[in-house]
This record gives structure tokens, C-alpha cells and sequence, in this order.
């Protein structure tokens, strides 16, 4: 018998991540893919790479996407199913950690904090303005200090006395570390205290009165940093738990979504990635809203619109979502 | 006796002598919050919404800081002293803010005033304050118009460019010998003579051999002198104080060499004032520089900040020739934002 | 003299006309796009609010069309905006623009007041025919005032994706446009007539409630078409404030407003205990109010560092416990990009959905 498997996928101004899992939600393949600002190549790089970690004869059943870039992804696959991340994390998180009452994210360029009761979302905050709580903050400090991202947190736990790193901003933390290196404290007491001001920051910013309670799971590619789990841990008194697929909950989320959609599946096939894909920005003259329309073609044929106001390009709904 | 908790914030480092002698003479007993450390300014930072800017956090840190230890804590909702001008809307809402901030939070003390719409509201919150106290007319009124006068008692130690903590506690500070240069400090002065909020920078100042003169220092003639010309008047009691004096200064040279205006992210009346105060300034070649800071400052930066300002003033006096008077120290003052 | 306005939303609308049919020479500033908002942050000072850098970004591109005086409007605090052209003033004046500002002070009280106050801009004509001009103005704003509060709930159920849109850009075209009460009438009658003719579902939509800073609300190329989204999203939206309001509050003292404005105090009452400059208590008080009607959510839109919105904002949380109603805060400057708002608004909206549905029993279907 054919297995059944569901796709998702995460477009991200970062990273784009894919997943696939099968009718029991097992998790078969995770992609995560830099985006470099090109998001129609990740995503054909990301189906052409899934489809190697698949079974061959698998039938792609239902498919999702989430993100910032998810309505281009939509385009490109044919989903069923196009959600927001915050929706998408929650999903992905109640299935992985069923009970989860806190969702802590921190990805490249945005964080968020669930807040879920019996299973539901009842708040949320995403970071207003700022990005001294985001993922690109604690990477443009590693480069600054020379340390590999990914040794940043092991560093951190070596620490003795953690320095107080002052600063709201990215530009302004930095000039503060600058100084705390001249006075001459060492770099391990550095990198935790740089991991204690993304902490703060976020609890200050982000999850700002929102009543944070056990089970907390916190999530996004930050989470891969152990430093700042133990940072939150300190912080808040609580356990916190890294799910196994912390990197790519937000298209694990979307998968689960897809599999709730009953309907055959719109899916154009592996062989998209090869497609020929064009989206071209129109300044549609049809009024004086002048919308830079988005047309999306797929080997010559355009098969989507977005960014028009007056809906007279089919309203976004290029996609039926249910 | 009932115990009052005063915070050490806000319109302390102005009002205080009078709500002192008020409460005391209505028979309190008058207990002031410390001055802000890093413990007060956590307890804020935790109690209240990012957006706020941060002396109100600072605020919330000295009311939480006396919460277990008082009956009540005095947070008079002050909204105009003066007719025709405000103080500030988050000062406005600030008992509000407190008590629905959903932190365990005391009894407040928070009588109303409002003399933008006349006097008769001071009676009203005389009425309020007696009531919640359980104090009968008479004495209330007898302690009101005593305490009138403790702010004059004051006003001369402050002319003699003490700052208001110590003028109003009896301490005061020995010159420290060598170069002599003279530098006005402008700003709320719930941010100026913070120890956190201001990262000590008249202590700073003063070290370095800089005699510091602030708005309170100055005679209210001499901010009148500045305020005049505005086009329109303006509405806000702290930032005439600020823009008046600071304008008087540019327009009368040698009474001191430069103008630091410090302010607090997120100030919406600093974001206007300190802009229109720098473009004067600039007009007219004067040494400016904007400091802004916020609960999350170093004090690392305003060190160097105050330094490179120091010597630049010095070298236009020892030059006095036309050396720019804004380098590119006004313009971002980084890490202190 | 060619005199140009900053754009708020339909009010520029109704100001064009009304300077129009003086018969003033009107450079109207160019629509708000990215480079205004560029213009105007680099020439403002950093930390003050969107709306005064919005402000200056049209001045600016108003005056490169040939534009020599700005009309704005004064205040009395304690909100910033009261002081905003004191300090725009200078800006022009620094930049070297030869501009001149022309500030309406509120209150401007006795009717012979506002005259004195206008006459410059009256431009020789009549005091009776000073006075039908603004009337019209008024009625104008009116009108638009009542088509966008209509979408703003249709929009929600319309059978045709985009129909509302299309009717609301008509009105633009149309109504906008009119100079005469006669013009007006006609072209509100047609709008009117494609509102009731518009076909719409049968269904009970989850309704939003719009409270926040006037001018956020106000000028959707600044808020991001954030109401609009809504509606698609098939949210039914009330807005708290509309230009009628701002006029009222601002130019003309009406008693109709007075006894509003008492209602929306007294609702706050209990949170809030008087005004905090802004629209500050006016948040608190709608709040409170939409909450007693049932609502199901609330969005409070404000600028970066607005000081009575940030007090509301404050105070909000305990609204929403009491009450058990979600309210986000949406915070705008002129860095917001479209991706972060929309997926804001989706998740508040599947939110909205999935209490309702636990609350019914009844599982959503997306529109």
C-alpha cells in the first residue's frame, strides 16, 4: 500500500524549513534551509530535497505552508492550507508536547510567546519594534566576538560571574560589550551575559505580563543555543523544555494542519522544483490605490495573484483553504 | 499613626518639603523610599509595560519598594499646577497605572490636582486626602497652608546650586580645586538627580572639576527671559522649565559654556523640546549635547560622552575661536539611548 | 498662496474641499507612500511620534509641488500634537523651505472668533458664505464618515471578495470629489444605492472593536489597511473614532459629542480616572463599552512612544481579565512592514475563532 505523507513548509525571512510526516504524525525528513533572501530557490531547493527523504512511492496527501513567505509558497506547491506561524507553532507544539501552557519562540528576525489553556491559544505577543530578542542579534554578536554561533551556548555555561550587558538595542548592547571586553572580563562571562540580556529583553519586551506557567517549551533555531535555555530557566524558575524538531516547529505545525484538511490534495507535484518561476511585481493602474501587484507564473502559465487591494485579482484566494 | 510611604520619584525633587510638612503636621509618620538602586529599577522594569518610559518604572519600583512597609503610599495624581499647562499624561494616569497594573499593589494615597480649571480642585483634593486619612477639616487645612511655605525655605539652597536632594536633606558637596568651567545640566528632574536614570552625571560633572547649574538652580525670572519669543506658549510645566531655561542660556552668553540636556526614551515631551532647545542652540554656535537614557543604560557610554563634551568646550574657550560646537557628539549619543 | 494640509485619512478630504471652495489655490500633498515616511523620519527628531514625522514628510513633497503655506491644527496638550507645529515650523524653516504655517488653535469658541481667526483664509468671501462652505465641509466628512462605518461592518459578510473595497474607492472618486450640496446628495444617493444593493451572506460575523490613537485609526496608509484586512479575514469592525469625532473635539464644539464624550467618561470611570491628554480615556471608555456589548475582541492601534495611549495600554490587561475579552496591542512606526501586522491580525482573528467555537460548540469554517 502507498504510504501517506504530508508536507509543510515554513518560509521564513531566515530560514526555510520543510518537513514531511506520515498519517501518524511521524516526522520522516526536516529541511532547514537559509532563504539568503531568494525564497522561490529555497523553496524548490526544499521540495527537491524532501522528496529524497520520503518513501518512493509515498502519495502526497495534504500540504501546508506558514511563514512570512507563505502565501509565494502556496503558489509554488499548491497547498492546502495556508497559516500563520503563530497558529502553526501551536499546533506543532500541542502535538509534540500535548499539555504545553507556554510556547517561547525566538527565530532570526521575530520572537513570540504562546499562551495556551486545554489545548487552545489564548494569547500571544510577537516583538514590537526591536530586535535585541531575535535570533540575529545573538548571531551578529558571535561574529563580533569570533565565536562560532553554534559554540556560543556551551561557552556560556562555562561562566563563572556573568557580566550585566546593558542595552535595549543590538547597536546599543554592542557598544556596552565593547567596554565590558576593554575592562577585561572574560569572553565565557561575556557570552552569558549576552544570553542573559536576550532573555531579559524578550521577558521585558515580548512576554511582558503574560503569566508565564509550566509546561514551558521554548522553540525556534535560538533554542539550539543551551546558554539561553539555561538563562530562561534562571529567569523564570521553571523547567523549559526543547522539543526534538525545535528548528522547525513552524512547518512541523503546518504539516499537522495539512492533515486536518479532508479534501484531495492540490499539491503540483515534486516537479515543481524544476519549474520555471517567475513572480513579477505590477503596478496595476485600475485605480488610485496603485497596488505593486504580485503575478506569479509557473512555467509561462500565471497561476496566482497577491498584494492588489480591491480583490480584483481573485482576492489572495488563489489557494482554496478549505 | 498612620505611616505614609513617599516614593523617592517623579515630582519628589519637587514637591518634596511641602508633601513632608503636610503629612507630618496632619500627624503621619513620613517614610521616603531609598534612593533608586538596581533592586528599585528591576522591581519596575517588571511591574509595567515595556512602552513606558523609564522613570515611570522607576516610580512603580519605589511604590512596590514600599509596599509592605506602609499604610499608605502617596501617589497624588497631578495634573496641572498652573493654569493654562500640564504636567505629563503618564503622570496624569499614573495612580491609575498602578492600581490596575495586575501587581499586588498597596493602599494608595492619591489626591487629585488639577489647577488647569481653577483652585477650587485643591479643596477637593484636601477633602480627599482627609477623608481616606480619617483627619478633620481644620487641621487639614492649618497643615496645607503651613506646607505652602516649605518650598520657599528651600529655594535659596537651591540657588546655591545645590541639587534638590541636597538641599532638601542638609548634605552638600565640597568643590573639588583646579579648572573651572560651568555647565548646565537641563532636563525633568526626576531624570537629573536619579542617581540610576541620570548614571550620576552631575557626580560625574562635578568630579571632573565642571560646576553643574540646573533649571531648579535658576531664579524664575531668568527662565522667563528664555521663555520669552516662543511663538506659542507652552503647555507643559517641566518642559517650560527646561526649554525656558535653556533658551536663556543660549541667549546669554558666558553664564555657563555648555548645555547637556538629559532625557529618557520614550519621553514625549523631551522629544520635542530637547529638538527645538538643540536647534536654537545650534543657531547660535552653543555647545549642546542630548543624552538619552533608559532603564537599560550603561553608564559606560555616558562617560565617555561627558568626557569628550568636557574637552571640547575647554578647547573652544581656550581657542575661542569657531571651532563647531557639534561635533558628532549631539547627534546619536548611542548606547545611552 | 498655495496652501497644502498634512493627510489624515477622509479628513484631508473634506479640508481640500473646504479650501477648494474658498477658492484658494490647494496643493494637496502627495499620497503617503515609503518615501514620505523616509522624508519624514529623516527631518524629524528620532524619538517623536509617526503621525509628526508623516507630517513633515508631506509638507516636504507638498512644497517640492509648489506648496508656500501649510494649514495644521494647534492643541492645548497634553498630548505632543498640540505642539507639533512649533516645532515643524523650525524644521521648515532649518531645511531653507519657504513655507508658511497657518495653525488653527482650538478652542476657537464664538462664532466671530473663528472668523477673526480665518479671515486670511476666507479669501474676500462673505461671512454667510464662509459659513455654507464649511457646513459643507462638514456634511462632506459626514458622508464619508458614514459609507466607511457601513464597509467596515459589510465588508465582512460581502458575497464578493473585494466588492466593498471597490464601493469605498468609488466613494473616493465620487463623493470625495463633490464641491456643491447638490453634487453630494446625488453622488451619496448612488453610493447608497450600491451599499443596499450589495449582495451579502447570511451569517453572524465576530466583531472587532477599533480603539487606539485618532490618527492611526485614521489614515489607513499609515495603519496598513489594518481595518480592511479585518474584513477580510471576515471580522466585522467598529472603530471607535471617525473624523466627525476629531472635528468635534478639535474646530467645533458639537453638544451631541459632549454627551458622548460624558458616556465614553463614565465608562472609564472605574479604570481610569480623567483625561490623560489624547485619546487616552477615550480607549479606556470605548473599551469598556464595547465589552458591555458583547464584542469579541479588541485591537488598540497606537504610534511608537504615544504617551496617553501608552497609559490605556497600561490599564488594558485589567480590562481584558475582567471582562475575559482578548485585546492586542498593535504598535506602529515607520518601520512596520506589512508580513508582521498580517500575521498579528490572522492569529488574533484564529484566536477569536477558536474561543467562539469552544464557546458554541461549533467548529469555524474559514471564510
Amino acid at each position: 500500500m502507498q504510504s501517506k505523507v504530508y508536507l509543510g513548509i515554513d518560509v521564513g525571512s531566515v530560514s526555510t524549513n520543510v518537513v514531511a510526516s506520515n498519517a501518524s504524525g511521524e516526522v520522516l525528513g526536516t529541511l532547514y534551509l537559509k532563504t539568503q533572501g531568494q525564497p522561490i530557490l529555497a523553496i524548490q531547493q526544499g521540495i527537491k530535497e524532501i522528496s529524497a527523504l520520503i518513501p518512493q512511492d509515498a502519495e502526497i496527501v495534504g500540504v501546508g505552508t506558514t511563514g512570512s513567505g507563505r502565501m509565494l509558497a502556496a503558489a509554488i506547491v499548491g497547498a492546502d492550507v495556508v497559516k500563520n506561524e503563530i497558529t502553526a507553532h501551536a499546533t506543532a507544539t500541542l502535538r509534540c508536547v500535548p499539555g504545553t501552557r507556554t510556547i517561547l519562540e525566538i527565530g532570526g528576525q521575530d520572537s513570540k510567546i504562546i499562551i495556551l489553556n486545554h489545548g487552545v491559544v489564548t494569547d500571544f505577543a510577537m516583538n514590537t519594534v526591536c530586535a535585541a530578542g531575535t535570533g540575529s542579534f545573538l548571531d551578529r554578536q558571535a561574529s563580533r566576538l569570533g565565536i562560532p554561533i553554534e559554540e556560543l551556548g556551551q561557552l556560556a555555561l562555562n561562566a563563572k560571574t556573568p557580566t550585566r550587558i546593558a542595552g535595549r538595542c543590538a547597536v546599543f548592547a554592542e557598544s556596552d560589550m565593547v567596554h565590558k571586553q576593554q575592562v577585561g572580563h572574560s569572553t565565557s562571562d561575556i557570552v552569558a551575559g549576552l544570553c542573559e540580556a536576550l532573555v531579559r529583553n524578550y521577558l521585558n519586551n515580548v512576554a511582558k505580563g503574560k503569566g508565564i506557567v509550566s509546561p514551558v517549551v521554548f522553540q525556534g533555531g535560538v533554542a539550539a543555543n543551551v546558554g539561553i535555555r539555561r538563562a530562561f530557566e534562571e529567569a523564570l524558575g521553571l523547567p523549559v523544555h526543547v522539543p526534538e524538531h525545535y528548528s522547525v516547529m513552524g512547518a512541523l505545525g503546518a504539516c499537522y494542519l495539512a492533515e486536518q484538511i479532508k479534501t484531495v490534495s492540490t499539491f503540483r507535484g515534486f516537479d515543481v522544483a524544476d519549474a520555471d518561476c517567475q513572480a513579477t511585481g505590477v503596478s496595476c493602474t485600475g485605480c488610485g490605490n496603485n497596488c505593486e501587484v504580485v503575478q506569479f507564473s509557473l512555467n509561462g502559465e500565471i497561476v496566482a495573484f497577491w498584494g492588489d487591494r480591491c480583490g480584483k485579482y481573485g482576492h489572495n484566494r488563489v489557494v482554496a483553504s478549505n | 499613626m498612620v505611616t505614609i510611604g513617599v516614593p523617592r520619584a517623579l515630582l519628589y525633587y519637587i514637591y518634596f518639603p511641602m508633601w513632608q510638612r503636610f503629612l507630618t503636621d496632619l500627624g503621619c509618620k513620613v517614610v521616603l523610599s531609598p534612593p533608586t538602586n538596581e533592586r528599585i529599577l528591576n522591581l519596575g522594569t517588571q511591574a509595567t509595560v515595556d512602552e513606558v518610559c523609564a522613570p515611570v518604572k522607576v516610580a512603580f519600583g519605589h511604590v512596590l519598594d514600599l509596599a509592605d512597609k506602609v499604610d499608605y503610599v502617596f501617589v497624588p495624581r497631578l495634573v496641572s499646577v498652573e493654569p493654562r499647562a500640564y504636567i505629563c499624561p503618564k503622570l496624569m494616569g499614573l495612580p491609575d497605572m498602578v492600581k490596575h497594573s495586575g501587581n499586588k499593589m498597596p493602599e494608595l494615597l492619591s489626591p487629585d490636582v488639577d489647577l488647569s480649571r481653577g483652585k477650587m480642585s485643591i479643596a477637593r483634593a484636601l477633602s480627599e486626602a482627609r477623608h481616606t486619612l480619617g483627619k478633620s477639616v481644620w487641621p487639614t487645612l492649618r497643615a496645607f497652608y503651613l506646607s505652602l511655605g516649605e518650598n520657599h525655605k528651600v529655594e535659596q539652597r537651591l540657588m546655591s546650586g545645590l541639587t534638590p536632594e541636597e538641599a532638601f536633606h542638609g548634605t552638600a558637596w565640597r568643590r573639588t580645586p583646579g579648572v573651572r568651567m560651568k555647565v548646565a545640566v537641563l532636563g525633568h528632574p526626576y531624570n537629573v538627580y536619579d542617581p540610576v536614570l541620570s548614571m550620576s552625571l552631575i557626580e560625574q560633572l562635578r568630579r571632573s572639576g565642571v560646576d553643574v547649574v540646573t533649571a531648579e538652580m535658576l531664579p524664575q525670572h531668568k527662565i522667563d527671559v528664555g521663555l520669552q519669543g516662543l511663538s506659542k506658549e507652552l503647555f507643559w510645566t517641566l518642559s517650560k522649565k527646561v526649554l525656558g531655561a535653556g533658551l536663556y542660556f543660549v541667549k546669554t552668553p558666558r553664564e555657563v559654556d555648555g548645555i547637556i540636556v538629559l532625557s529618557s526614551f520614550g519621553c514625549g515631551l523631551e522629544s520635542l523640546i530637547a529638538d527645538l532647545l538643540e536647534r536654537n542652540a545650534r543657531r547660535s554656535e552653543f555647545p549642546f549635547m542630548h543624552l538619552i537614557g533608559d532603564e537599560h543604560s550603561g553608564e559606560a557610554g555616558v562617560v565617555t560622552r561627558v568626557e569628550a563634551f568636557i574637552d571640547m568646550v575647554k578647547g573652544r574657550s581656550e581657542h575661542a575661536s569657531n571651532i563647531s560646537s557639534h561635533g558628532n557628539l549631539q547627534h546619536r549619543p548611542t548606547s545611552t539611548t | 498662496m498655495r496652501v497644502t494640509f498634512p493627510h489624515m485619512g477622509t479628513c484631508s478630504i473634506a479640508l481640500q474641499a473646504l479650501l477648494e471652495n474658498l477658492g484658494l489655490d490647494v496643493v494637496p500633498p502627495p499620497p503617503i507612500t515609503g518615501k514620505t515616511l523616509a522624508i519624514g523620519a529623516q527631518y524629524s527628531p528620532e524619538c517623536v511620534c509617526l503621525p509628526f514625522k508623516v507630517n513633515i514628510g508631506n509638507y516636504i513633497e507638498a512644497a517640492e509641488n509648489g506648496a508656500d503655506t501649510v494649514i495644521m491644527a494647534g492643541g492645548i496638550g497634553p498630548c505632543r500634537f498640540g505642539y507639533y507645529a512649533e516645532l515643524q515650523r523650525e524644521i521648515l524653516q532649518d531645511l531653507g523651505l519657504n513655507v508658511n504655517m497657518l495653525v488653527l488653535e482650538p478652542p476657537l469658541g464664538m462664532i466671530t472668533e473663528i472668523w477673526h481667526k480665518l479671515s486670511p483664509l476666507a479669501n474676500g468671501n462673505s461671512f454667510a458664505k464662509v459659513a455654507e462652505i464649511f457646513y459643507f465641509a462638514w456634511r462632506l466628512g459626514k458622508s464619508l464618515d458614514h459609507v466607511e462605518q457601513t464597509l467596515n461592518r459589510l465588508r465582512a459578510v460581502e458575497m464578493l471578495p473585494g466588492a466593498c473595497d471597490r464601493i469605498w474607492n468609488d466613494t473616493l472618486r465620487t463623493v470625495g470629489k463633490t464641491r456643491t450640496f447638490r453634487e453630494l446628495r446625488e453622488s451619496a444617493q448612488h453610493i447608497d444605492w450600491m451599499i443596499k444593493t450589495l449582495p451579502i451572506r447570511q451569517q453572524k460575523p465576530l466583531k472587532v472593536g477599533v480603539v487606539g490613537e485618532i490618527y492611526m485609526l485614521l489614515e489607513p496608509k499609515v495603519n496598513l489597511e489594518f481595518e480592511k484586512r479585518l474584513g477580510r479575514m471576515g471580522i466585522e469592525v467598529h472603530r471607535s473614532l471617525y473624523l466627525s469625532d476629531w472635528v468635534c473635539e478639535h474646530l467645533l464644539p458639537e453638544p451631541r459629542a459632549k454627551l458622548h464624550a460624558r458616556k465614553v467618561k463614565r465608562a472609564a470611570a472605574p479604570y481610569l480616572r480623567g483625561h490623560v491628554g489624547g485619546h487616552g480615556l477615550e480607549t479606556i471608555g470605548h473599551s469598556v463599552l464595547y465589552a458591555n456589548e458583547g464584542i469579541d475582541g479588541i485591537i488598540q492601534v497606537l504610534p511608537l512612544t504615544c504617551m496617553p495611549e501608552i497609559v490605556a495600554q497600561s490599564i488594558l490587561p485589567r480590562i481584558s481579565k475582567d471582562f475575559s475579552l482578548p485585546i492586542m496591542t498593535l504598535i506602529l512606526d515607520e518601520h512596520s512592514g506589512e508580513a508582521g501586522l498580517q500575521t498579528r491580525l490572522e492569529a488574533f482573528v484564529d484566536m477569536l475563532h477558536t474561543r467562539q467555537a469552544i464557546a458554541t460548540g461549533v467548529e469555524h469554517r474559514a471564510k
